[in-house]
């Protein structure tokens, strides 16, 4: 067994263990730690679809039924009824999550790009890709109250647009690091040798060095729609209205005295299923993108 | 000479050395011209996040530290009223909802951030590989950290409901009279702790499992050949490598949890009383719901500013700790 990393040796204990048709101490351990922590995992999601499609009269029922005997459309129908906004606020949440993305992901490479390749004199470069680290450690709800008063006072208060530009400086933190990782690898010599030939820096950073991240664009848009899609202080304190997104519409239903447990697991279901499906074609961009930092440290 | 330091000054464009080996030589106001221009454009580059950073974080966090001078009730009066020096801040000393919300807040980080370790690191430890059924299960345990916080909490609420909720309904079937879990007031501050471990230990595995897979061999080479134990492995080598990314771990979920919001408004929405106020919970309802503007501008800086000093000393430690290892 010399010669291994740790990690090659747990799969080689775990991988034997399961040729040989017979379980170690450890590869059950494995197994039962991976059974386990997935069943735990998933229940609150079960729970949640089942309650969506349970007939009002089993909520109560005592005991409860955990698995209803009928299966009912009603709760997903009153969601999407007509004196409900349902369909306005998935379109404000669609519109801002583009947008946030669209805009995040383009300044934010851009900024990624001249802090990399800019040496600001009084070491301004490292300084400026701080503070936009040190976004991401403070409370926004200290930025919420004050954003709220000057877009009342630009009377841009509940717009789309307000929103998005607060998701886009919250999600800055996440493009502008993981794309400065990646502009500091890049070889520079291709650039050199564009710039040689003529090449301008709006040339060199769409021709050369855009192509070559690919991944890791895609990885930072990711990221940024899910931070963005999933936002709540922001958007609750700017758009009460007329730009509401999901998460606020959902959070209005607790609130409330009674709940109303079909329709709000229905609307949480209309929120939660688009991004299980999105991370599950995505996982790998996204475990990346959530490990790269932490790793390389 | 000074065209040669010009030259050196252009090091990452390099033109005008490659230039100056064919006839053509440029000029001094052309070489600064080419420089200013291009590192001109570039810094350009930087100007819309910076303006983006300026409107949306700087200058908020400015007015707000200016008005918490201020005694102002939005509900009152649209301008702020007189100036009061730093009477918000001191009466914040004084408030105890205030002061046991700093309590709860901190109980909550400091507890979900433990658990949060101990879980992560376990199951990324057990699932170590590449194997079909490790894969399938990291995407599975992806998903709790990728669905809004508020959605979670309206997850946890139906399996918390002391009589319709799905735990209890378990705890029936074993046997136990399962307790109030939002209700409780005894109780609920643990139940925000359930929800917060059951969505981010999947993202302390996720780092815990690459940093394990990045991990140096010639260690664990050298104490195979000594005939190490495991657990002398784990001990005297995997642990020690691993600290450096447990800090950044720690600074991470530690902040996160101290920030918690959206969990606290879908769940028990502060209660019972104001046993799970977090700190965030309590400025959001002072400013937004009482319109205290000034007083939660005031708290909030107090919040922002320990929260930027825990992160610093988190940040300090941690250097201090790789600068050892190296």
């Amino acid at each position: 067994m010399a010669g291994m990393s740790v990690a090659d040796k747990l799969k080689r204990s775990a991988d034997a263990s399961l040729a040989s048709g017979q379980l170690s101490l450890w590869g059950t351990l494995q197994a039962a730690a991976v059974i386990i922590s997935i069943i735990v995992m998933m229940t609150p999601f079960a729970f949640l679809f089942v309650n969506s499609v349970k007939p009002p009269d089993q909520f109560l029922s005592i005991p409860i039924k955990a698995l209803p005997t009928e299966v009912t459309w009603e709760h997903y129908q009153s969601v999407f009824d007509h004196n409900e906004d349902t369909i306005q606020f998935l379109a404000n949440s669609l519109i801002i999550t583009v947008g946030t993305t669209i805009i995040s992901v383009c300044i934010g490479s851009l900024a990624a790009y001249s802090l990399s390749r800019l040496d600001l004199p009084f070491r301004l470069s490292p300084i400026i890709a701080f503070a936009f680290l040190v976004v991401r450690f403070y409370p926004k709800i200290t930025v919420a109250l004050p954003y709220f008063i000057l877009m009342k006072d630009l009377k841009l208060l509940d717009t789309h647009f307000a929103v998005i530009i607060a998701h886009v400086s919250l999600t800055l933190p996440f493009v502008v690091w993981l794309m400065l990782t990646f502009f500091d690898e890049l070889p520079k010599e291709l650039e050199r040798s564009a710039m040689l030939d003529g090449c301008g820096p709006w040339q060199r950073f769409t021709k050369i060095v855009l192509p070559l991240t690919g991944p890791a664009l895609a990885t930072a848009a990711i990221l940024t729609a899910l931070l963005s899609w999933n936002e709540f202080l922001m958007a609750a304190v700017i758009a009460p209205k007329d730009a509401k997104t999901l998460p606020v519409r959902i959070s209005s239903y607790i609130t409330d005295k009674g709940i109303l447990w079909g329709p709000m697991s229905a609307m949480s279901s209309v929120i939660v299923v688009p991004v299980m499906l999105f991370a599950l074609f995505v996982q790998r961009y996204l475990v990346r993108g959530l490990t790269l930092g932490a790793v390389k440290g | 000479m000074a065209l040669v330091r010009i030259w050196r000054s252009l090091e990452q464009g390099a033109i005008v050395i490659e230039s100056a080996k064919s006839d053509f030589t440029p000029s001094r106001w052309e070489i600064f011209k080419a420089q200013f221009s291009d590192k001109g454009v570039i810094f350009l580059f930087l100007i819309p996040a910076v303006l983006v950073l300026v409107v949306t974080q700087v200058y908020p966090l400015l007015y707000s530290a200016y008005f918490s001078l201020f005694d102002w009730t939005l509900a009152r009066s649209p301008t702020p009223g007189a100036f009061i020096w730093f009477q918000n801040y001191t009466r914040a000393f004084d408030d105890q909802i205030f002061l046991q919300s700093a309590g709860t807040t901190a109980t909550f980080a400091i507890a979900a951030t433990a658990f949060e370790l101990f879980i992560g690191f376990l199951l990324a430890y057990l699932t170590v590989g590449e194997r079909f059924l490790v894969q399938v299960s990291r995407t599975i345990l992806l998903m709790p950290m990728v669905i809004a916080p508020v959605a979670v909490g309206t997850m946890w609420r139906m399996m918390f409901s002391a009589r319709a909720g799905l735990l209890n309904h378990l705890l029936d079937i074993v046997g136990i009279d399962g307790p109030d879990w939002l209700g409780d007031p005894s109780i609920a501050l643990i139940s925000l702790i359930i929800v917060d471990v059951w969505q981010w230990s999947p993202f302390v595995m996720i780092i815990y499992a690459a940093a394990i897979t990045s991990l140096p061999s010639e260690p664990f080479r050298a104490a195979a050949v000594d005939g190490c134990s495991r657990w002398q492995i784990f001990r005297h080598i995997t642990f020690p490598l691993l600290v450096p990314v447990t800090l950044l771990i720690v600074m991470f979920r530690f902040i996160d949890a101290l920030l918690t919001l959206d969990i606290v408004v879908t769940t028990t929405f502060g209660g019972p009383g104001f046993r799970t106020h977090t700190m965030s919970f309590w400025i959001y309802q002072q400013g937004l719901r009482y319109f205290n503007i000034s007083y939660a501008a005031a708290t909030s800086w107090l919040f922002l500013i320990t929260c930027l000093l825990i992160a610093v000393v988190l940040l300090v430690v941690r250097r201090r700790l790789t600068r050892w290892q190296e």
